[in-house]
């Protein structure tokens, strides 16, 4: 038998551990990965969507149809370079660009580093204009399969010679998101890295426990003469082979989890920042494996390569005050940061506390009681759970941990859920929405509409939509603002929920007093109630009180809310609609009364329930991945306390026997285990809670507006506080089964090498 | 013969591996009376620990009869199995006192409060435990927890607990076998003393033919049949 046989030789003695050890490392590399995957393809899509829009123009119809091959044929005919930009939607991968190198070759060559596009067409996102038509063609029929084509300008310049019929306007991806994108993807990332962090601790907790059993061994071959350091290095070759078995499938099933939820986080990416998730940009495989790698050997040989933190950790034990300063300076800290990385750096600072007060908190409680205890069954339980409490720490911290994560995002995914289910359900009151067509005049349709008996007044109202400038103190031009102009002023938006307002905030905007602006508006300029906000609607700068602030969930751009007729003639109009509950009417009386004042023969009527299921939809998908993040690593935490639960009882099982060797039936000292086993879960599951509901705070009412630009009220909620209480029951029940069939067992001798001595206190 | 504590008759284990099966204890009779004490010997895998799980029910007999003071468990007419395990619990409770050859103590527990534990279970006032360990020589040791003593103290510790109970049986499996030749001494002799001035019955496990000699009655399971 070589040397290497000899020290893996407890892993054939104790397969499960090596099997929970496997499991953790593919499991901890599959979420992680998958995250990693989304995020660098999120990061990678805002960077190129960035840099190919910047400052670029497109040429659309007049007539606001899309544009065609036939267009494109058109303008280059008329001697216009543009480039057809093809996008395709590719299931699970995300999106991909069709570009033309022909006609890409009319762009400037010098700004070659501002189009990516240009050069090799090897791959996605970019792929050759024929390669993304044949996906469009083979995918029709599909649910978001269609290619949307863009007809791009070469230079500012360029459309002097625009044939009639066609117009110049900004190609844009989407609105500017400032940071809030980037923002978005470092929560994911901070996410991952607690994940990251909870599998380290679970992976070193059932690391160490192997090595503990296996230090007899050591002890041993060191006087058959082999020398520390080989057996040192023998065990790094051992865990880096484990680590790279486990890590390469991981990977695999990461990248396969990132396909799979690809298709709804680019829908959740679309419906949030409306930056579309293009294929192809994946991270590759280096940077997760070098990074599952090193957090492996880290968190299993950390004490074998550094010593001195070993006996550090060991001096550290049981003092709290340190932990406790960290505590106060962490939460001090989250109350006060006002940039998100300060908030992650206290959130780390509150969790790396926690997790070491949480065991020390346990066994010292236990400990108290076990003092106050007459009877000395009673106290030997407690000195029992104070040990189980010390052994147990890391496993014990990681459920902990995984409970508090839970916790935090199912209330932050609930409370977002009902708010934006109330939202949508106001934005959407009207039955039905109706869009103006190129080019008619909405003001008949507003005539019609009010002279309609059976439509009842106020159940119907004009959109505008367009663009505005707000203008700081000195008369320059700050940023532009998207306009949401109404009229009139009815029962389908009064009922909206305002986050501050003045007096009869509805009645004012009808008046003309002022204008609302939405959350995201406020919070970036320090807008409050009472102030005026000095707009560019049209050539002229109008200033308009501010009457109230309205929650607009689901994306990023500031808003204002003004009534219809306060827009000016000059205003350019981008886009109107109808909104209409017909009532008694019916629709198709309504669309046929339209569709003969405006002498069109099809209109786009919107059922406004169908947009609702559809934007329910999507943000279900937004929370998708961070709802089977926290469910995934729960039940790994959970596992993994089942199996170290499960493998320490073991070494005490002794303990329980000798308990029936002095006469207590088996029944009485099976539940004495089930009462340990329970105290010792119900405990860590306590101690999740206030951790849990201080990551909420910080989510609802720290990270999120800063990350979203909108906040959401802080809401708890008893029953997941219920669920998980009753999970970790179920844990500590489960650990009781497992051991009483040991109980059962006879065993003639305690397991621990350590009990001979006298065993842990 | 004195007052009959224990009496076997016919006894019979037989450990199955696989295909194979081991005679262990074969047809083994013997009878211990109150003040009396036994001395088990043989190689090891003769049977001694067998036979002493045996005697406290902590294993159960493939066949024989086996009478603990008023309480008999005969394997022709096996009671219930849960209500023989009830009535072995209660043995081992209050009659029986088992001492291994280590690990008889909690380790979360001081040796007071170890003691404490066993005669609260035994039923006995906890008063007298202090007055045990001080028997015993370890009194200034109460408050200390087994890893901070030495293992003829931790055996000590259990030689309290035992006579704390007030067993009427005293079961020792090998409980000097871990000890220096000085502490085994010392622990034997005060084994002796304290199971002569009380009366009870104990039967002794050991490889020490000297020890064995000390005892009452002597069998060597090295001569039981085997096959």
């Amino acid at each position: 038998m070589t040397l290497l046989a000899a020290l893996f030789s407890h892993y054939r003695r104790h397969p499960l551990q090596l099997l929970a050890l496997a499991t953790m490392i593919v499991l901890a590399t599959m979420l992680w990965t998958g995250v990693h995957h989304l995020t660098s393809q999120a990061r990678a899509s805002l960077d190129q969507s960035e840099s190919a829009v910047a400052e670029r123009q497109q040429v659309t119809r007049a007539d606001g149809e899309p544009v065609s091959v036939r267009d494109f044929v058109a303008l280059r005919r008329a001697g216009l370079c543009v480039m057809p930009w093809l996008e395709v939607a590719s299931p699970g991968a995300g999106r991909i660009v069709g570009v033309d190198p022909l006609a890409a070759a009319c762009f400037d060559r010098s700004a070659k580093d501002n189009e990516p596009w240009r050069g090799e067409l090897d791959g996605a996102p970019f792929v050759d204009i024929s390669e993304a038509a044949g996906l469009a063609i083979g995918q029709k029929g599909q649910k978001d399969s269609q290619g949307v084509l863009s007809l791009l300008l070469s230079g500012p310049d360029s459309g002097s010679a625009l044939p009639s019929g066609y117009r110049i306007a900004p190609f844009t991806v989407g609105p500017d998101t400032g940071e809030l994108g980037e923002s978005f993807l470092l929560n994911l990332d901070a996410l991952g890295m607690l994940v990251l962090l909870i599998s380290a601790l679970l992976l070193r907790s059932v690391y160490l426990l192997g090595l503990a059993q296996r230090r007899d061994s050591f002890a041993l071959l060191h006087r058959f003469g082999v020398p520390g350091r080989q057996i040192n290095r023998l065990l790094l070759l051992e865990i880096m082979v484990l680590a790279l078995v486990c890590i390469v499938p991981g990977v695999w099933l990461g990248r396969w989890l990132a396909t799979g939820l690809g298709s709804g986080f680019g829908r959740a990416l679309e419906g949030l920042f409306d930056t579309p998730l293009y294929a192809g940009q994946d991270g590759g495989w280096l940077v997760p494996v070098a990074t599952m790698l090193a957090v492996v050997l880290v968190a299993c040989l950390a004490d074998v390569l550094r010593p001195l933190a070993r006996r550090l950790s060991v001096a550290g034990r049981g003092q709290s005050l340190l932990p406790a300063l960290v505590l106060l300076a962490g939460i001090a800290l989250s109350v006060w940061a006002s940039a998100l990385a300060w908030l992650f750096v206290a959130v780390a600072m509150v969790f790396v506390a926690a997790g070491i007060l949480a065991p020390f908190l346990i066994a010292r409680l236990a400990d108290w009681r076990a003092g106050g205890e007459e009877d000395p069954l009673s106290r030997w339980r407690h000195r029992e759970l104070s040990v189980l409490a010390r052994r147990l720490a890391l496993p014990l911290v990681a459920l902990q941990f995984a409970m508090a994560m839970v916790l935090a995002v199912q209330a932050l995914v609930t409370t977002f859920e009902s708010t934006f289910d109330q939202w949508l359900v106001q934005r959407l009151e009207a039955d039905y929405y109706i869009e103006v067509p190129e080019g008619a005049d909405a003001s008949l349709a507003v005539d019609w509409l009010s002279g309609q008996q059976e439509l009842a007044a106020g159940l119907w109202h004009r959109v505008i939509r367009g663009q505005a400038t707000l203008m700081n103190s000195v008369g320059e031009s700050g940023p532009v603002v998207d306009v949401f102009a109404l009229g009139p002023i009815g029962p389908l938006v009064t009922g909206w929920q305002l986050f501050e307002s003045v007096g009869a905030p509805w009645q004012s905007l009808a008046e003309g007093q002022g204008l609302m602006v939405n959350e995201q508006l406020a919070r970036r300029q320090g807008v409050t109630v009472g102030d005026t906000l000095s707009l560019k609607l049209g050539h002229k700068a109008i200033d308009f009180p501010v009457l109230a602030v309205y929650p607009d969930y689901g994306r990023p751009a500031g808003e204002i809310l003004i009534p219809a007729s306060a827009l000016p003639t000059d205003f350019e109009t981008g886009f109107q609609s109808l909104s209409i509950s017909p009532g008694t009417l019916s629709m198709e009386t309504v669309t046929s009364g339209l569709k003969q004042i405006w002498d069109v023969e099809q209109l786009t009527v919107r059922d406004n329930r169908a947009i609702e299921s559809l934007a329910s939809a999507i943000f279900d998908q937004t929370f998708l991945l961070t709802r089977a993040m926290t469910v995934l690593t729960l039940i790994l935490a959970a596992i993994a306390l089942l199996l170290m639960g499960w493998v320490f009882f073991s070494t005490r099982a002794w303990y329980f026997r000798l308990l029936v060797v002095w006469g207590l039936p088996r029944r009485q000292a099976a539940t004495q285990l089930t009462r340990l086993s329970l105290s010792l879960t119900s405990a860590i599951a306590l101690l999740a809670l206030p951790l849990g509901v201080w990551l909420t705070w910080i989510l609802v009412h720290r990270i999120n507006p800063l990350a979203f630009g909108w906040s959401l009220p802080m809401a708890v909620y008893p029953r997941f506080w219920l669920e998980l209480g009753v999970l970790s029951v179920l844990v500590g029940l489960s650990i009781a089964v497992l051991m009483r069939r040991q109980l059962n067992s006879p065993a003639s001798a305690p397991e621990s090498a350590s009990a001979l001595s006298g065993g842990e206190r | 013969m004195v007052d009959l504590l224990l009496a076997v008759r016919g006894l019979n284990k037989q450990f199955r591996s696989g295909t194979q099966s081991v005679s262990v204890l074969s047809d083994l009779s013997l009878q211990l009376g109150r003040g009396e004490s036994l001395a088990l010997t043989g190689r090891s895998g003769s049977g001694k620990s067998t036979l002493l799980n045996i005697l406290c029910g902590l294993e159960k007999p493939d066949a024989g009869r086996i009478q603990v003071l008023e309480e008999v468990f005969d394997s022709r007419k096996p009671a219930g199995s849960r209500q023989a395990e009830a009535r072995w619990a209660a043995l081992r409770r209050r009659q029986i006192g088992v001492v291994f050859q280590e690990a008889n103590l909690m380790p979360a527990l001081s040796l007071l409060d170890n003691v404490r534990l066993r005669a609260r279970l035994a039923g006995q006032a906890d008063d007298k435990c202090e007055d045990w360990m001080e028997r015993l020589g370890i009194g200034e040791l109460a408050d200390r927890y087994p890893d901070q003593v030495s293992g003829g103290q931790r055996q000590r510790a259990a030689l309290a607990m035992v006579f704390a109970m007030k067993p009427a049986l005293i079961l020792a499996d090998e409980p000097t076998g871990s000890l220096d030749r000085h502490t085994a001494e010392a622990v034997t002799r005060q084994l002796f003393d304290l199971q002569a001035r009380h009366g009870c019955g104990l039967i002794l496990a050991t490889h020490d033919a000297e020890l064995a000699t000390r005892c009452n009655h002597h069998l060597d399971l090295g001569h039981q049949p085997e096959t």
